[in-house]
């Protein structure tokens, strides 16, 4: 074997090695750099601000704001870096473009307020004379629900960046409203209740995809914003009580005395009257029966009368007549209770998926 | 015949009942009414009326009563009068709370002066039914018998017959005291049908209950 062909392979196999090393370092690198880059950026940013570099401080800034999907800045960093790059803006003398920032800001967050101990006043007045001018609102509800149509309501919660008019509706995907759920003023923050049902306020829509609609209203009224909230409705299965039967009439007494014990009185009475008149004719055929035997018949007739008359036939019994009408009121109460239920367990539960609002301006900025 | 009877009595008596194991009720009563008699013999006819007053005692154990009555009276018309005297002894069952079942003895004996009394015999089933108008107040009556074998005395003769009775007892409230009006009619009748004597009476009796 040639020792200097050995050496330069040896070399060779060292270069191939380092070169492997830097090329897995430079593909690693950029993803590394991007993975933290979001959130050091903003704070680099924001050093530059306090330094009162501005040119550097807005370059950081937006470089900060472009990341995209995991790398992107949260919710409420985002919200910070747009607050320092309108004030950046400003404090460059670039008023509209701070202006543009800051609406920005108001339009992906309208319950945003800029710390008065950071930014200046005129940073602070500027953003309160473009929330002003920036009617929107931006709306939170629950992801996955389901309410009783009628008995229950979807609350959602509506945040103004100032106060404006607005007019909410539930609405078909294609924009049919199918039930209109507020007009009128929105100060800081509104509650919206739907109850489930459609413009008939008696029917839960069919199931599908809707949407809740809140158009913001400038001063002439028209829309200058629209959130839209989409909904996706579920309608659930109809599962009714049987109604309770009537009081038995085992159970009710009666309302007025029977002639029955009247009657059961009377009859032996009335049989031993008659025996009297009748049976010596019976007894003793033949014979003339004396007349005076009319006498004890008639006593016992109008004996059994009176024991008939005072059983009260046909006479109202109150406390009778009380028993059976607190039963049947139990009963209707109980059947108007259970027609109530089916009535709300016919419109079943209404499940409601939402998803991410959206906020659309129909004008340009 | 008199087998018989003893059969009966003695089934009466021995009739099983829970009810035969309570203790006696005994009743007493003391009565009047207006009798009118009439007898026929043959195509003579003769009608007396009177007063009779009467007696009786009611004995009662379980669904087992007895009941004894004696009457005793005169009943006269414009040209003849006669004593009258009457009584039975009956051994009763109650079958139903409003039914009692009778049988035993009844007889009546006319007593003219001058003449061998007359007497009639009659032994008897009968049925009682009562029922209520007011509940342990008032409460009427109907009793019909018939005489299943009998005699008469005078002229020696065997007899039959049969009656009823029927009218309204009460009762105070309160007290061992009650009350009957009632009307009753009889009549007997010699076999070959030579004579008949029918009895009517209304009569009031008041009584009381000293055991209960």
């Amino acid at each position: 074997m040639d020792p200097h062909r050995s050496e330069t392979d040896r070399r060779m196999t060292r270069a191939l090695v380092l070169l492997a090393a830097l090329a897995l370092g430079a593909m690693a690198a950029p993803r590394l750099a991007g993975a933290q880059a979001a959130g050091p950026v903003l704070a680099q940013g924001v050093r530059a601000y306090d330094d009162l570099e501005f040119d550097n401080a807005a370059g950081l800034l937006r470089r900060a704001l472009t990341f995209q999907g995991a790398d992107a800045l949260a919710p409420a960093d985002a919200a910070r870096a747009l607050m320092y790059l309108a004030a950046t803006e400003l404090l460059r003398d670039r008023r509209d473009t701070a202006r543009a920032v800051a609406r920005r800001l108001v339009l992906s967050n309208p319950r945003f307020r800029p710390d008065e101990l950071v930014f200046p006043p005129q940073v602070l007045s500027l953003f309160e004379e473009v929330r002003r001018a920036t009617p929107a609102v931006i709306g939170r509800a629950p992801a996955d629900t389901a309410i009783r149509p009628g008995a229950e309501a979807l609350e959602v919660r509506l945040y103004a960046s100032t106060f404006h008019d607005v007019a909410a509706t539930l609405a078909t995907e294609d924009g049919r409203v199918v039930r209109t759920l507020y007009t009128g003023p929105i100060a800081d923050s509104l509650d919206l209740h739907w109850n489930g049902f459609d413009a008939t306020g008696t029917t839960p829509p069919p199931t599908g995809r809707y949407v809740i609609a809140v158009n913001s209203l400038d001063r002439q009224r028209r829309v200058v914003r629209i959130l839209r909230l989409p909904l996706e409705v579920t309608q659930g299965r109809v599962d009714t009580l049987p109604h309770p039967a009537p009081p038995a009439d085992s159970l009710l007494l009666p309302e007025r005395q029977s002639m029955g014990p009247g009657l059961r009185a009377f009859a032996p009475a009335a049989l031993a009257g008659v025996a009297v008149v009748v049976l010596p004719s019976v007894v003793a055929s033949g014979e003339d029966a004396s007349g005076a035997r009319f006498v004890v018949g008639g006593t016992v007739t109008i004996a059994g009368i009176v024991a008939f008359l005072s059983h009260h036939p046909g006479r109202p019994i109150p406390g009778n007549a009380a028993h059976n009408r607190t039963l049947r009121d139990a009963w209707r109460r109980e059947d108007a209770e259970v027609a109530r239920r089916n009535v709300e367990r016919a419109r079943g539960m209404l499940g409601i998926r939402t998803g991410a609002p959206v906020l659309l301006t129909p004008e340009a900025p | 015949m008199t087998r018989a009877l003893v059969l009966i009595c003695a089934a009466l008596l021995c009739a099983p009942s829970l009810d035969a194991q309570s203790r006696w009720n005994v009743s007493f009563g003391l009565g009047g009414g207006s009798e009118i008699a009439r007898s026929r013999v043959d195509t003579v006819r003769e009608r007396v009326s009177g007063l009779v007053l009467s007696g009786e005692a009611v004995a009662t154990r379980g669904r087992i009563v007895a009941r004894l009555r004696y009457g005793q009276g005169r009943v006269t018309n414009d040209t003849a009068g006669r004593d009258v005297a009457e009584g039975e002894a009956l051994l009763g069952y109650k079958a139903r709370p409003w039914l009692t079942v009778w049988f035993g003895p009844h007889a009546r004996t006319f007593v003219v002066p001058g003449q061998s009394d007359r007497r009639w015999l009659l032994w008897s089933g009968r049925l009682t039914a009562r029922g209520t108008l007011f509940p342990e107040r008032v409460e009427s009556f109907v009793e019909l018998w018939q005489g299943v074998t009998g005699s008469l005395n005078r002229p020696s003769a065997s007899a039959s017959g049969g009656g009823a009775e029927a009218g309204l007892v009460l009762r105070l409230a309160r007290r061992p005291v009650w009350g009957r009006l009632a009307y009753r009619i009889e009549q007997g009748r010699v076999s070959g049908g030579g004579r008949r004597e029918t009895v009517e009476a209304i009569t009031l009796t008041v009584g009381f209950v000293p055991l209960r």
